[in-house]
């Protein structure tokens, strides 16, 4: 781990797995890569805390490990850090297994321990996993827009109704109202619409 | 599919179209129908030559049933939803024509919380089942303290009864479950140690989990799912969708094999039969006293009071109970849209076409059409 070059950030790998050997073959196969093994059994009740406080970038467990459900509910429970995950496996079809994992969150290693391929595992993991975060953000971010978009609209058809202006004078000055008040402009155009919906008698 | 009503009883069993099957489970005291059928001769009865696989995590019975690893699984009433719908996880069509049980779970909470709420109730016990408001209570007394921390509850999957029975019962003490409280994933075999190294304050679990919690004596059973819900399906048998269609015959005669264990599972001392079967080391391994109770109606409280008479806390047979209804379909696939797992924006024809998918009681009356011409035979 020492021949590490500067420029590559050191990864966290923490295995689950009560198999002595195969995380010493796991080891051997990561010696001098970014990655940086921690090992933990699989039967602790206080898992979810270790791992927690692990600070892994990345977690392998056995897929017939009874602590799957608890590891892959990372994703699932917004309080704890989703991480990718990848599993042991002795399927001797993994390619089907593969295709049935979830989306970017897990994937499967199968059969021995190949040193030359434990790696290039690990980077497709990370990177598939690093790539659906982002669509997740993306797709946060677009709801996001259209949420606040959706009020700018109702504000600005409020104003065109109620002071007979164009759009773009009704755009600009909700703008001019959320500069001024150091606001953003949804949070201006919310207040109007509930400030309008008020005076017509609360409808 | 039309062909298969027309079929004799005789012919089916000439037409299985693959006799070897490979049935995944997880093991609980509700996985007895699938268990004892084998025990019981009831598949080779019907035909098929069935080999049980222990799974000792929901996901991964998942991943094999999905990639035909296994051709049938035991599964949790809201998972073949989750797994049609590509909720969290991969998309693949599967069906239920077959409920395996009701009922079953309960809430136990540790005994340092349990002593807390017996404090603010003057030393006594208060009455079981347990009011939600009491943890409403005991959360607004703790935010009071520099070091409060939220309770962390524990069940065994994301797409369970536990978990939306869990959220009942905390929102019916007026308890904002999302904000106020942690809800976390365990394994049911590592349930009570959680329990007892204070890693959570309570969990939602099936039998034999909360008896075992109870004579460990760290932990109160408070409240049954029957107080919670009533009669709704916990655990169904589950296929793909595709394999049904590759081998419907097959499918028939593993249901009308199930169909009979939980007919034999309705007789009160057949049960304690099965109590002694699941203790032993290739099922639970747990001792008869752990298992047994649940079986016999018997809900565990804590060691310092009564056990609870609950009448069908575990159901496996009535003349209704296996027949999986559109009804259930539906009240499950709400359920999982209030605890946000299901997108709002679902209309309720969209729902209706989900369920229909999914929910087969066509297939389950043609499995009892067949057992019906065997018996008058």
């Amino acid at each position: 781990m020492s021949q590490v070059s500067q420029s590559v950030p050191v990864l966290n790998v923490l295995i689950i797995d009560d198999n002595s050997a195969r995380v010493a073959a796991v080891q051997n196969a990561l010696t001098g890569t970014a990655y940086n093994i921690q090992h933990l059994a699989s039967t602790k009740s206080s898992l979810l805390k270790e791992v927690e406080a692990s600070n892994a970038d990345i977690i392998i467990l056995d897929m017939e490990s009874p602590s799957r459900d608890t590891i892959e509910s990372l994703s699932v429970i917004s309080n704890y850090n989703p991480k990718p995950v990848v599993m042991f496996s002795t399927q001797d079809n993994p390619a089907l297994l593969q295709e049935s994992i979830s989306a970017g969150v897990s994937s499967y290693i199968s059969g021995q321990i190949d040193p030359q391929r434990v790696k290039f595992i690990l980077d497709v993991a990370v990177a598939r996993f690093n790539e659906f975060q982002e669509l997740k953000q993306e797709l946060k971010d677009t709801k996001e827009k259209l949420s606040s978009r959706k009020w700018i609209d109702q504000a600005k058809a409020l104003l065109i109704e109620k002071q007979g202006i164009t759009e773009q004078e009704a755009y600009t000055a909700i703008r001019k109202m959320a500069m001024e008040n150091g606001e953003k402009m949804e949070v201006v155009a919310k207040n109007l619409v509930s400030m309008a919906k008020l005076l017509a008698g609360g409808r | 599919m039309s062909s298969i009503s027309s079929l004799t009883p005789i012919s089916l069993l000439n037409q299985i179209e693959k006799p070897h099957l490979d049935l995944g489970i997880v093991a609980l005291t509700d996985s007895a129908p699938i268990i004892m059928a084998q025990q019981l001769g009831l598949f080779s009865k019907w035909g098929l030559n069935v080999e049980l696989h222990m799974q000792n995590s929901w996901a991964t019975l998942r991943d094999k049933l999905h990639t035909e690893k296994l051709d049938a699984v035991q599964m949790l009433a809201p998972m073949p939803m989750a797994s049609s719908m590509g909720l969290l996880g991969p998309a693949c069509p599967l069906l239920t024509a077959f409920n395996l049980s009701m009922n079953g779970n309960a809430i136990t909470l540790s005994q340092s919380l349990f002593d807390d709420i017996k404090c603010l109730n003057g030393g006594v016990i208060p009455d079981l089942p347990l009011a939600g408001q009491w943890l409403a209570e005991i959360i607004e007394k703790r935010k009071l303290s520099p070091s409060y921390k939220p309770l962390t509850f524990a069940v065994v999957y994301p797409f369970s009864c536990h978990h939306y029975q869990l959220r009942d019962w905390l929102e019916s003490g007026g308890i904002d479950v999302d904000k106020e409280v942690d809800i976390i994933i365990i394994p049911p075999t590592q349930m009570t140690q959680a329990l007892a190294d204070n890693t959570i304050d309570g969990f939602c679990v099936g039998a034999p989990w909360n008896t075992k919690a109870v004579r460990d004596g760290i932990g109160c059973t408070v409240i049954t799912s029957c107080d919670i819900w009533s009669e709704s399906p916990e655990k169904v048998l589950a296929v793909t969708q595709a394999w049904q269609r590759a081998n419907p015959n097959t499918f028939l005669a593993l249901i009308a094999a199930l169909q009979e264990a939980c007919e034999w599972l309705a007789f009160l001392p057949n049960r304690f039969e099965t109590a002694i079967k699941l203790s032993q080391p290739e099922y639970l391994n747990e001792k008869l006293d752990i298992i047994a109770p649940a079986l016999l109606d018997s809900c565990l409280t804590s060691l310092e009071s009564s056990p609870r008479e609950i009448p069908a806390y575990i159901r496996f047979y009535t003349r209704q109970a296996n027949f999986p209804t559109l009804a259930q379909g539906h009240a499950l696939l709400v359920d999982m849209q209030r605890a946000g797992q299901v997108p709002n924006s679902l209309t309720d024809l969209q729902l209706k076409q989900w369920i229909e998918q999914i929910y087969r009681p066509d297939l389950y009356q043609q499995m009892r059409q067949i057992q019906q011409q065997v018996a008058s035979m």
